[in-house]
């Protein structure tokens, strides 16, 4: 009998542990840890945070549901990892801490045999001073209890508006080293979309603030991609679509600082500016959690697991950026150290970034981090799944499920504006998610035909059906494992 | 100079009838391009 863990039940976790589940024999433990109660589809945040979706559409509770399944739940966060055991405990375990109930505070030895690692980021506010979500007219929608605070803020100010109130409104990143850039753009199109449908879009000046060189980068380097009969590139689609909608930009930005209704940065050229506004969305850096790893003597091991995130099969050796390649990133996602502990989704920690690293002539990093979308970190946690189901059933290790982000899809289904009939949807496809320049030197390390845009109300649509089939998938109604990561 | 969205382009993003089909269209396109399967990179055939 085997107990595998999980850690976290966001896409990533809660995808390993169905998958697990359902492939398993009861007689092999599933249990998953995670601090938060409700399993939530982070994509349709932005959707609450424009008040056209009740947070409740978007989350469920995940106690129930792994009670019915057989899958074991510990409402507790991790806090520290001991993969050879201790003096008194054999096996390997991770430390975790209850979070609620009469147990709150409560801590116990996790035992296991695998271990998933899929706590994602921690969304490291503390980064920039002032970005408290909900404070200085600053919010984030990384959350739905965020999101919930986003458009209170947002209403709030949309009737001040309709009283003559002229506003600014910024949107974007809020640290030289953030990622995600995908939610901000697609938060800023539908704030944009939401002020005109109460009149009041020539009140406000909309302005996109990030730390990207060129629009259109989302910390993929950008792309070069077919849209309709043309070939374009990425920033050049997104300059189309922010000048069609009248959105300000500025890039190449480290936001360091907020104030109330002030945001400070210093951009590429080492200008130390501010940025004024009445409403803000700005996304954190996103950071590991902070582990500590121990040896069975105690001693601290959490270099062998972490590097910010978890350490994984990449090449890790520091080098020129244009000595990257598309091989140094993971395949599996096994620690090198403990081979019975893998980390997928954004829990690994990359081998590098993936657009060209920027400083400012101050020597200040401002350059997005590498994103990892839903689509990835999902296909990531299936094929970790996957490998331990196989190594438990050949009682051997077993790797034969492989998928490096060089050699994977990723559909970013950016909604543009909530609507039947009025929404629309940005959305961009691209193969591989890191650019292989070997394989595509001619454009730009990317398969053009697999890489490829479109805008319309078909995008819209296709959000919306991608947020209903996931929550029946993580609800895992009949059928669900039939629905594709 | 940024290229603009027409007129025309703003109809056919809009309309449903053409935008139905482009669901259908964009619901094969990214099933092929995602589900296509992944894989290692460090191999090379
Ligand atoms: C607003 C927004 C919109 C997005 N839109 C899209 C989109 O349209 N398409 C797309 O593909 N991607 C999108 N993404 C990205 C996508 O949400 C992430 O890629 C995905 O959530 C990552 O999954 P994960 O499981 O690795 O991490 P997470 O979803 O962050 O899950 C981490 C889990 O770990 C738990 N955890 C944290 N700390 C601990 C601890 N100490 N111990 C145990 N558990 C812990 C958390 O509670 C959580 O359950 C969006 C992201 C945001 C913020």
């Amino acid at each position: 009998m085997s107990k595998i863990v999980i850690l976290g039940a966001g896409i990533a976790g809660h995808v390993a542990a169905t998958h697990l589940r359902r492939k398993l024999p009861q007689k092999h433990e599933v249990v998953v840890v995670s601090p938060n109660s409700n399993y939530q589809w982070v994509p349709s945040n932005i959707w609450v945070g424009i008040g056209r979706m009740k947070s409740e559409k978007i989350y469920f509770p995940l106690a129930p549901l792994y009670k019915k399944k057989g899958i074991g739940y510990r409402q507790a966060k991790a806090i520290s990892f001991y993969p050879e055991g201790d003096k008194t405990e054999e096996k390997p375990y991770v430390l975790s801490e209850y979070v609620v109930g009469e147990n709150k505070g409560l801590q116990e030895k996790i035992t296991y045999d695998y271990l998933i690692n899929a706590t994602g980021p921690k969304l490291n506010f503390e980064a920039t001073e002032g970005l408290i979500p909900g404070k200085n007219k600053a919010y984030s929608v990384c959350t739905y209890t965020h999101a919930d605070h986003a458009w209170e803020g947002l209403s709030a100010l949309i009737q001040e508006m309709k009283k003559g109130k002229k506003a600014k409104i910024l949107i974007g990143t809020g640290h030289a080293k953030s990622t995600c850039q995908g939610a901000a753009f697609e938060y800023i199109l539908n704030v944009e979309q939401e002020l005109r449908k109460h009149n009041v879009r020539d009140m406000a000046e909309v302005t996109w603030i990030s730390n990207e060189y060129q629009l259109g980068d989302f910390g993929m380097d950008g792309m070069l991609l077919s849209y309709g009969s043309m070939t374009m590139k990425s920033h050049e689609m997104v300059e189309m679509i922010f000048e069609d909608r009248d959105i300000k930009w500025i890039l190449g930005a480290g936001v360091y600082k907020v104030e109330d209704g002030v945001a400070h940065y210093e951009n590429l050229e080492g200008e130390y500016k501010i940025e004024t506004y009445d409403f803000a969305m700005l996304i954190p850096a996103f950071s590991g959690h902070g582990f500590k790893a121990f040896d069975k003597n105690e001693n601290d091991i959490t270099e062998k697991l972490f590097k910010g995130f978890m350490i994984v099969d990449a090449d890790y050796t520091p080098k020129p950026y244009e000595e990257w390649s598309v091989k140094d990133w993971p395949e599996t996602y096994q620690n090198p150290s403990y081979k019975n502990i893998f980390a997928p989704g954004i829990a690994f920690a990359p081998p590098h970034a993936i657009s060209k690293p920027r400083t400012s002539k101050n020597g200040t990093v401002i350059s997005p981090a590498p994103p990892r979308t839903g689509m990835p970190s999902g296909i990531t946690a299936k094929l970790v799944a996957d490998n331990i189901i196989d190594s438990i059933k050949s009682g051997k290790e077993s790797l034969n499920h492989k998928g490096s982000m060089g050699n994977m899809g990723a559909a970013c289904i950016a909604s543009a504006g909530y609507g039947m009939t009025t929404g629309s949807g940005v959305s961009i496809t691209t193969y591989p998610i890191v650019p292989d320049y070997e394989k595509y030197p001619k454009t730009q390390g990317r398969q053009l035909g697999k890489t490829f845009g479109e805008i319309g109300l078909a995008g819209h649509w296709l959000k919306l059906a991608l947020h209903y089939a996931f929550i029946y998938k993580a609800k895992m109604r009949p059928f669900w494992w039939l629905i594709p990561e | 100079m940024t290229q603009r969205i027409s007129k025309y382009q703003r109809f056919k993003m809009m309309n449903p009838v053409i935008q139905f089909f482009k669901f259908i269209y964009l619901s094969i396109k990214i099933m092929l391009v995602v589900a296509g399967g992944h894989g290692g990179t460090r191999k090379v055939n």
